[in-house]
């Protein structure tokens, strides 16, 4: 009964971290497409402004990771410190 | 590591643990309570700060304008390179800001290369000297992204009051971004924004470093047979020049949004 309830917690986080991973990965591509496809653009109809925008894309890259970033790193809690199976731990007392 | 084999699970959860002293839960070595010192994180950071101001100081003391050495050329590009963004994108004038973004800057800088040292290196050392769990990387505990974000936040309410008075400030948050009749609204989304701005500086820097420490940890397990090691060498070599990148980037976009922040402190009045 303790290992059933345990394995079903770890079961259900790892698909709700393969979700989160998804969606990261997901957004993290899509944004860095956008950017840099901006960033081609903008060199076609400018090439003498290549290095402002090298610079231009890099930081509003790096902006745009931030927060699959973020829900990377919440999923990499709950996948090494699982919060909900620890929870349940406590309730069944070891 | 320790004589008996560990799962590839245990060798990250050990990676992951900081060197607590004090407060600290027995078992899983995480802080239990206020009194509790994550060491490493200390230690480091403030040797890395001791490096930056020996360097700054020893150079000072034998600045020359004829044939400078290699040393007083990288620090001079470092400050000319701060001195253009400040220049660039700070409104007004404040002998504060230009300091501030290039201890930021550089601090954060050194803070996130020591992710570049080898995984096991620094941990096995200090397990020689008796030490269970190190992490070498201050920006990967989130103590330090938030202490530096929270100076930040400090300093920006301070600005925003200073310059604004606080009745200035106060009409920010009443009348922005809506007009005087949604007065609720603008209250929520002003607090909202001013609240994001230090969450999200801490949580970035956090959230791409612990991003890269975990993969190159991933990278170390893949040396389980022998055959996997020019395989392991490429893909750990790929990463750290990736990681290069991430670092210097990171340490920019924080240094850059704290002047933005504190421009924006520094605009009084602004115009709808």
């Amino acid at each position: 009964m303790n290992a059933e309830v345990l394995a079903s917690v770890y079961a259900s986080t790892a698909i709700g971290v393969g979700i989160i991973l998804a969606a990261a990965g997901l957004g993290s591509a899509l944004g860095w497409g956008l950017i840099c496809s901006k960033f081609l653009e903008g060199i076609a109809r400018q090439p003498e402004m290549r290095p402002q925008l090298m610079g231009q894309m890099l930081f509003t890259g790096g902006l745009m990771e931030a927060f699959p970033m973020i829900i990377l790193g919440m999923a990499m809690w709950f996948v090494f410190a699982n919060p909900f199976a620890d929870a349940v731990k406590a309730v069944m007392g070891g | 590591m320790s004589g008996e084999a560990q799962s590839p699970a245990e060798y990250i959860q050990h990676h992951l643990v900081n060197w607590c002293v004090g407060d600290c839960d027995p078992v899983t070595h995480q802080a239990a309570g206020f009194w509790a010192f994550h060491v490493d994180t200390l230690l480091f950071g403030w040797l890395l700060a001791g490096l930056m101001a020996w360097a700054a100081f020893a150079l000072g003391r034998q600045l020359t304008t004829g044939t400078p050495g290699t040393l007083q050329n990288v620090i001079e590009s470092v400050v000319e390179f701060v001195q253009t963004q400040v220049k660039d994108i700070f409104p007004g004038s404040n002998p504060l800001i230009g300091p501030l973004a290039i201890t930021i800057f550089v601090w954060v800088f050194l803070m996130n290369a020591m992710d570049l040292v080898p995984v096991d290196l620094l941990p096995l050392l200090a397990r020689l000297v008796g030490i269970e769990y190190l992490k070498v990387v201050p920006t990967t505990d989130l103590g330090t992204t938030f202490a530096l974000a929270l100076s930040v936040f400090a300093l920006i309410i301070y600005y925003n009051i200073k310059i604004k008075g606080p009745v200035g400030y106060l009409k920010q948050f009443l009348f922005h971004p809506f007009g005087k009749y949604l007065i609720p609204v603008n209250i929520v989304m002003t607090t909202i924004e001013e609240v994001a701005k230090p969450v999200s500086l801490a949580l970035r820097l956090f959230g791409n470093m612990f991003a890269g420490e975990l993969i190159f940890m991933l990278i170390a397990l893949l040396s389980f047979a022998w055959w996997m090691l020019p395989a392991q060498v490429a893909l750990g070599s790929l990463w750290a020049i990736f990681h290069i990148l991430i670092i210097t980037l990171q340490a920019f976009i924080f240094m850059l949004l704290t002047i933005v922040y504190l421009g924006m402190a520094h605009t009084a009045g602004e115009d709808h």
